[in-house]
């Protein structure tokens, strides 16, 4: 589907009319799921995605999936499931299919160097994210998921992994000069756009996750760095006032028992 | 994968022996009919045509989401008879309304005995548990898609007109380590997602190539509502148990264990104009579309602990034998009887997709 960015520069308003430095609505629940250790619940714009955690847990030796983590630490497992309805399309993802698997190692890789794994030795965390509805910014979601249901499951890490999107107006061929960069694209936008992931370790300007499939400019990358930083920040404040109010909740019930 | 208990055999068998009671005292006091709440929701995401959430009491949770797409019918050939055989029955004073229903129920005339099982699909997907090709995985889909096809109305449903239909795609998400027999959940969930589900409103002839009314809110109901004509509804499935003479429904964990034996029984409602004066308006009769029996955990259990003497009182012994004939017809009759089980879970599902 070919997206019309010819009409960005007259407004300078984007598809679904946001600005080029605004976020799509994001809502958050964590201890969704009653069953799992931890859990949690994020819709960006229309993308949602629910993720369990369980475990620090004695490992299965034998795992499919992204798997980061010696003996000495702990393991961090990802298990990404995308629904066949979660589409435009229906279209059923085998279980080893590379770019699911690309992603579940990003996972796993950026949790194991913010998780403090050392203190679970010979144990593993297993995350599984269920991709409910895909709308652009998934590997985004899937960090932000991830991130509130470890904060529910209790695993100690030195700050949050807050991700956002974000691309430039700029396709590689048409070399425009007065391209904006972008912050979290929806589906349509990253079809057409190049745009990449970053996720942050807290509020600060420390990247832990950097991913970008798409061809662009060397001279764009260093704005739509800085969008996509700066959007983690607004994610992350999100994302703690999300845990703050959950936490709330929590010491409110027991007040009243 | 039979349910594990921490209950040791004498807690057994006192379990089952106050289940066995005249007047049977279920371990948390409920009714042999009463079920455990579950919280559901439908309509819960914006790509699919229906969709639903249902999370049984024991911390099960599933998703369905269904999706339809309109397909090219292979090997359908518009006989020119059919087409012609309409005729020019309209009136020259109908007016615009009667001539959309006037379509419509033509549409349904027509479409009676065209619809094909392989329109419908079942898949079933638990992350982490089970593969795709796994042997329990399959059988659980085949199931639910067994009782899908029973149902002739809504196959014909699907049929839009001369060479084209629609194909429906029911993706059931499991969220939860299956830790009893996931059946229940998974049919209930599917059967609340199917009544969520609405297919785009045809405004072309039956002739033509298919064009669809771009306004969701004039999409019709895959199952009509109660109410209507021809009211239906999706089948479901129920697992029933039965110890000694009693029956029970919705059953947990520990009565699974000491369960004589273990049935699903689908039920489904009978595609036909509401018109005997003793039911509920609009509400659809009940049929049953079949009743299988699941080895209970208990004879698994048996199957390795040998023979043993008969009798010794205090400690439990699994049943040996099949089910009484008598306990079947009880179990049909209580949940296909007017005002029975099956109304009751179908009218109390019904609330969940209104609320």
């Amino acid at each position: 589907m070919p997206l019309d960015t010819s009409t960005y520069s007259l407004a300078l308003l984007r598809l679904d009319g946001r600005r080029w430095n605004e976020l799509r609505r994001m809502h958050a629940q964590i201890s969704t799921q009653p069953t799992a250790d931890g859990s949690s619940y994020l819709e960006m714009g229309n993308t949602k995605v629910i993720c369990t955690v369980a475990g620090p847990a004695e490992g299965r030796k034998a795992g499919g999936g992204g798997g980061t983590g010696g003996d000495a630490n702990a393991m961090v497992q990802v298990e990404i499931g995308i629904a066949g309805f979660s589409g435009v399309d229906r279209k059923r993802r085998a279980r080893g299919d590379k770019r699911t698997s690309e992603m579940q190692l990003t996972v796993a890789n950026a949790f194991s160097n913010t998780l403090f794994t050392h203190l679970y030795p010979h144990s593993t965390i297993l995350i599984t994210l269920y991709v409910l509805s895909q709308d652009g910014s998934l590997l985004a979601a899937c960090l932000n998921a991830s991130t509130l249901a470890l904060i529910d499951a209790g695993v100690p890490m030195s700050d949050y992994i807050a991700a956002c999107t974000s691309g430039s107006t700029s396709s590689y061929n048409n070399n425009d000069e007065a391209a904006d960069p972008l912050l979290d694209l929806n589906g349509t936008e990253e079809q057409e756009l190049p745009f990449l992931t970053v996720g942050t370790l807290g509020a600060g300007e420390k990247v832990s996750v950097l991913v970008m499939e798409s061809r662009v400019q060397a001279m764009r990358l260093e704005g739509m760095l800085a969008v996509g930083v700066d959007g983690c920040k607004q994610v992350k404040e999100i994302l703690d006032d999300v845990v703050r109010r959950h936490g709330k909740r929590i010491l409110l019930e027991r007040v009243k028992i | 994968m039979p349910p594990s208990t921490l209950l040791s055999p004498s807690e057994l068998s006192y379990l089952h022996s106050s289940l066995s009671l005249d007047l049977p005292i279920r371990p948390d006091a409920r009714s042999p009919t009463t079920f455990r709440p579950l919280v559901a929701e439908t309509d819960l995401l914006p790509t699919t045509n229906g969709s639903a959430r249902l999370c049984f009491a024991d911390g099960s949770e599933a998703i369905v989401g269904v999706k339809a797409e309109v397909e090219r019918t292979i090997g359908a050939s518009s006989t020119s008879s059919d087409v012609f055989a309409r005729g020019e029955d309209g009136d020259g004073d109908t007016k615009m309304q009667s001539a959309e229903e006037e379509m419509n129920e033509e549409r349904r005339r027509l479409a009676r005995g065209k619809g094909q099982d392989s329109w419908i699909e079942v898949t079933i997907d638990m992350p982490g548990f089970a593969r795709d090709d796994d042997g329990v995985v399959v059988f659980l889909a085949q199931m639910l898609q067994e009782g899908l096809v029973a149902d002739e109305g809504l196959r014909d449903r699907l049929w839009i007109g001369w060479g084209w239909h629609w194909r429906i795609y029911v993706d059931i998400l499991l969220l939860t380590t299956p830790n009893s027999y996931p059946l229940p959940l998974l049919s209930l969930t599917t059967h609340l997602a199917l009544l969520a589900t609405r297919l785009p409103a045809p405004i072309s002839r039956i002739d033509e190539d298919p064009l669809f009314n771009d306004d969701w809110d004039a999409a019709e109901p895959l199952y009509p509502p109660s109410g209507s004509a021809h009211a239906s509804k999706p089948p479901f499935t129920l697992l029933v148990i039965s110890v000694e003479d009693n029956i029970f429904f919705d059953p947990s964990r520990e009565e699974l264990a000491v369960a004589d034996a273990v049935c699903a029984v689908t039920v489904g409602t009978i595609d036909a104009p509401v018109s005997s004066g003793k039911r509920r308006e609009g509400t659809p009769k009940l049929r049953l579309l079949s009743l299988r029996i699941i080895d209970p955990p208990a004879r698994l259990a048996a199957a390795t602990s040998g023979t043993e003497a008969e009798d010794d009182q205090g400690a439990w012994r699994p049943a040996r034998g099949g089910m009484k004939r008598a306990v079947v017809g009880k179990m049909v009759k209580v949940v296909l009887e007017v005002g029975g089980v099956g109304e009751e879970v179908m009218t109390g599902l019904e609330g969940f997709h209104d609320g």
